[in-house]
């Protein structure tokens, strides 16, 4: 097969391509199963494999996928005429970034193989959750686990060939309950980084036992407790949505793609500018963001992106300063030349696609904010006189270009005069993006920094589910509207 | 493909009778495309063909899956397919409930909804349309984006208890156009739907797109001061606001567990204003519609709303069996829902620019982001985008910085509903998450909603 793939890349450089790759999945295998209210209500496993195949030409690119191998001259034959009509209508012809030609593999760590694990065994994990989410109060519980094992082979006609094996577990267990007035209200666990590896592993009966004991709590407490109140105070994010804040106004907002308006008919773009770079304020002095793909033991750590480039450790916010932004090879050579200044140096390896059918485009990796000098969760509350803490994600909503926000979150805690008053019910919080960021008054120590999993990012036409990782701490942000 | 397709569903039908299994068989076959424009240029041209094939099997109250990315000439990964669902289903855990497996009553094939001409469409032929649609709109600054997806739909299935097939073949087209201003980062839009080729309308995009970009060069934009406002929604927006009552509305198994604004007791009774009235109709083509369900139940139209009256859930087989309903013929991947129109006339943007008025009225013509707050309480939260206008009382126009919306679908569709275009279009909801799912609901040109508070105002766009 790869002899194969060589031979039509080769063959279509013949013809004048200026670029050519192919991602080969040999097997893409997934297993999902969801238990609710104790019924296994999907027992679901997936296998897929094809070939994805990338031409550029003229300055244009062009794409094909197939599922059918039969006829691997026809479907580069595909590609490449794709990229001949794109190419009639080129107003910044694509060029990429320099990279090293690689032969090069990569092994996501995992102990125990979830796809050697019995389905019994899945299945009786799932009963005794399910068993321990069974308490009063408790009208709708679910849990549920998806495995994905992949393997992708990578070549290229700039002499490339990398391959990956990848092993993902995503694992979460939720409640709900309806308070007195018939409003539901939920809480959730998600598995984050534990340990090493995520494999079976990551399946500690024991620890996932107390965070079902936790949710039930929560959800009870908010059931029958106040609503949140309408005003203006200081917001502690806990990890649970912290990671979603940094998701949406930080990732989202960072990926270059946007920035260059490649996204504007649908996803939208970002409110930052070429010229920003190495000026704009984005947040207070504590803030210090990156995006490190060679975070050990996270879906934002995949060893080369889709271009073939390694994955790096960048800063994109120094001390609140705008400095970098998620990256492939193409798009730095756009905003290079647009922004008539050397910007970028290369590209950041964060150019990815989610399935052999799908083009590649800049994905987050992990993008995680830097531990502050402000101690623990508790020296936080101790020093907060009038503020909530909030945790879990209810709904979220944001502008076009990332400007501003809408956060629904499942649980708030009241702070007053250093001290966690009682728990409130239906939490929200919103505001202008760069505003927040820059009332960020207290950054959490390592004791607060916590790795999150996201197995659902969206984004692209045709759109794309990526996965990926978020490190941060408890923030607390000044004079934040709630309650809206 | 057609007779292969079925051909193969009765080759694995048959094999899994011969072990001794009770199996669904489904295919799911795509043939996609996708030109994308960004900065003015093709930015991605795309093209996939996937067969995926879903073998669901079935030991009494217990059920197991397992799909595959495949190609119809190999057989014998197929059965191999059909083997682990019913290995699977060996070591699943019993359901509370029986899960059905239907009888279909008749082989039943669709491909009304299939238009050769549509599903042929050329690369060269999809960048004309664009060529037209924007043609002397883009300058240095304005540059176009969009997407141009068009492609064949194929879903197939029968199962071990039913001697008959069930085959439904759709083609589709779904055009969005973006013009956005470089520097001063506006954008409008216009879309369209096509279930034939003839639906195809380049110049009326291109009319719609003239009209928005020449308010948004000529007249002067403006921070909304926050407050109320009577605003009158687009097609756009005014389909994503029905469209999720598909989950927290008249779906009978999320209300069952809490996930829904309307409550049983509400069936019969007022619950909407008057002048809303929703229907699931397949029998309107521009909705991609299904005509029979999974089951084999044939879908006929099925009020949800009269004159805001709630008239009932849906249900679809699984959550009938786990609930006690009894299925309603929603057993689909997607509805036909169907706004009726109201009594103004007003059927063009011009109309409504042109239209006599008292108050400011807010043009909101999208709604990004949109997401739910609260289930239960039916509140959702959403940005304006994609060419808001202004309406002033005294003939004037300004141009609306995005402002957020945060309201329960009770408020907007309820007694603040003031009036709806007596013209209805449909509007393309289709995602492209996953398989390939054309998806369009038809809704009034314009919904006005009185005395709509904005909770957030943007400073600049």
């Amino acid at each position: 097969m790869r002899e194969q793939l060589r031979r039509e890349i080769e063959r279509l450089k013949s013809l004048g391509a200026t670029y050519v790759d192919a991602r080969w999945y040999p097997f893409e295998e997934q297993n999902y199963l969801m238990m609710w209210n104790g019924n296994l209500k999907v027992t679901d496993a997936s296998r897929e494999s094809g070939v994805g195949v990338r031409v550029l030409y003229r300055g244009a690119w062009g794409f094909s996928a197939s599922s059918d191998l039969s006829n691997l001259r026809a479907l580069f034959d595909k590609a490449f005429d794709n990229a001949r009509i794109a190419a009639e209508r080129v107003t910044f012809p694509v060029r990429l970034a320099e990279k090293d030609a690689l032969q090069a593999s990569f092994e996501s760590p995992c102990r125990i193989d979830p796809f050697e694990v019995p389905l019994e065994e899945k299945v009786a994990f799932l009963k005794a959750m399910d068993e321990k989410l069974n308490q009063p109060g408790v009208e709708q519980r679910t849990g549920d686990l998806n495995f994905i094992r992949k393997q992708i082979v990578f070549l290229d006609s700039e002499g490339s060939e990398i391959e990956k094996r990848i092993t993902e577990v995503f694992a979460r267990l939720r409640v709900s309950g309806r308070d007195e007035d018939g409003v539901s209200h939920v809480r959730t666990f998600t598995l984050g980084r534990r340990g090493e590896t995520r494999g079976w592993e990551s399946m500690d009966m024991e620890y996932f036992a107390e965070q079902a004991e936790r949710i039930v709590r929560e959800m009870n407490q908010v059931r029958t407790a106040e609503p949140c109140p309408k005003d203006d105070r200081a917001v502690i994010l806990l990890p649970g949505i912290m990671y979603l804040q940094t998701h949406e106004t930080i990732g989202h907002a960072l990926e270059l793609d946007r920035i260059l308006g490649y996204e504007l008919a649908y996803a939208g773009g970002s409110f930052v500018r070429l010229e920003d770079f190495g000026t704009l304020r984005y947040g207070s002095e504590k803030l210090t963001v990156r995006a490190d793909a060679t975070l050990p033991n996270s879906p934002g750590s995949f060893g080369y992106d889709d271009d073939g480039v390694p994955a790096q450790n960048n800063l994109l916010i120094d001390k609140g300063i705008l400095v970098g932004a998620i990256t492939g090879r193409q798009m730095v050579e756009e905003a290079n030349a647009r922004a008539r200044r050397r910007i970028f140096e290369g590209s950041s390896g964060a150019n990815r696609a989610t399935a052999f059918y799908r083009v590649p485009i800049e994905r987050m990796t992990n993008i995680n904010i830097d531990p502050g000098t402000d101690g623990t969760l508790d020296d936080i509350v101790r020093n907060t006189e009038r503020g909530i803490v909030l945790d879990g994600e209810r709904s979220w909503s944001i502008g076009s270009n990332r400007e501003q926000f809408h956060f629904a979150v499942e649980i708030g805690w009241l702070v007053e005069d250093g001290q966690i008053s009682r728990v409130v019910k239906n939490a929200t919080y919103k505001g202008d993006t760069l505003k927040f960021w820059n009332s960020l008054s207290a950054v959490g120590d390592e004791s607060t920094w916590e790795v999150k999993f996201v197995d659902n990012c969206g984004k692209g036409q045709p759109n794309q589910v990526m996965q990926l990782g978020h490190g941060v701490p408890v923030c607390r942000f000044d004079n934040v509207r709630i309650g809206e | 493909m057609k007779d292969r397709i079925l051909q193969t569903l009765h080759d694995l039908r048959r094999y899994a009778r011969e072990k001794g299994y009770e199996v669904s068989l489904f295919f799911h076959v795509e043939d996609s495309y996708l030109m994308r424009f960004a900065n003015s240029a093709i930015s991605l041209n795309t093209n996939e063909h996937l067969i995926r094939f879903e073998a669901t099997a079935y030991d009494g109250r217990k059920r197991a899956s397992y799909e595959m990315i495949t190609n119809l000439d190999d057989v014998e990964a197929l059965k191999t397919g059909i083997d682990t669902a019913a290995e699977m289903v060996e070591h699943a855990m019993p359901l509370t409930y029986e899960p059905t497996i239907p009888v279909l009553p008749e082989t039943f094939i669709d491909e009304s909804n299939w238009d050769a001409e549509l599903a042929s469409v050329s690369n060269e032929e999809r960048l004309a349309y664009f060529n037209t649609a924007v043609k002397g709109l883009e300058t240095e600054e304005i540059r176009l984006s969009g997407i141009f997806s068009n492609g064949t739909n194929v879903l197939a299935h029968t199962n071990t208890r039913s001697e008959h097939a069930q085959y439904f073949q759709t083609s589709d087209a779904q055009i969005t156009a973006v013009l956005s201003h470089e520097r001063l980062k506006w954008e409008v839009s216009a879309g369209q739907s096509a279930q034939r080729k003839t639906d195809l309308d380049p110049q009326a995009l291109r009319a719609e797109l003239a009209f928005l970009v020449k308010h948004y060069r000529e007249d002067p934009p403006q921070q909304l001061p926050l407050g109320n406002y009577d605003i009158v929604f687009g097609p756009a927006a005014t389909a994503d606001l029905v469209r999720i009552m598909n989950w927290i509305g008249f779906n009978g198994g999320m209300m069952k567990r809490g996930y829904s604004f309307l409550k049983e007791e509400e069936v019969g009774r007022q619950v909407l204003s008057p002048l809303f009235t929703l229907t699931d109709d397949p029998t309107r083509r521009e909705t991609f519609p299904f005509r029979r369900d999974f089951t084999g139940i044939e879908r006929k139209p099925f009020p949800l709303f009269e004159r805001g009256v709630f008239k009932g859930f849906i249900w679809s087989q699984d959550e009938a069996d786990e609930f006690g309903a009894q299925p309603t013929g929603h057993t689909v991947m997607h509805n036909s829902l169907v706004m009726a129109g109201g009594e103004m006339a007003v059927d063009s943007l011009e109309e409504l620019v042109a239209q006599r008025r008292e108050n400011d009225l807010l043009y909101v013509p999208f709604l990004h982001y949109m997401n739910i707050v609260n289930p239960s309480q039916g509140v959702v939260t959403a940005s304006s985008r994609f060419g808001a206008l202004l309406l002033k009382a005294d003939g004037s126009i300004a141009i609306p910085y995005n402002v957020r919306l945060t309201h329960s679908l009770k408020t907007i569709f309820g007694e603040n509903l003031a009036w709806l275009s007596r013209k209805t279009v449909p509007h393309n909801t289709s995602s492209s998450y996953g398989a390939r799912n054309p998806t369009a609901v038809i809704v009034p040109r314009f919904l006005c909603v009185n005395d709509l508070a904005i909770s957030h105002s943007n400073d600049s766009f």
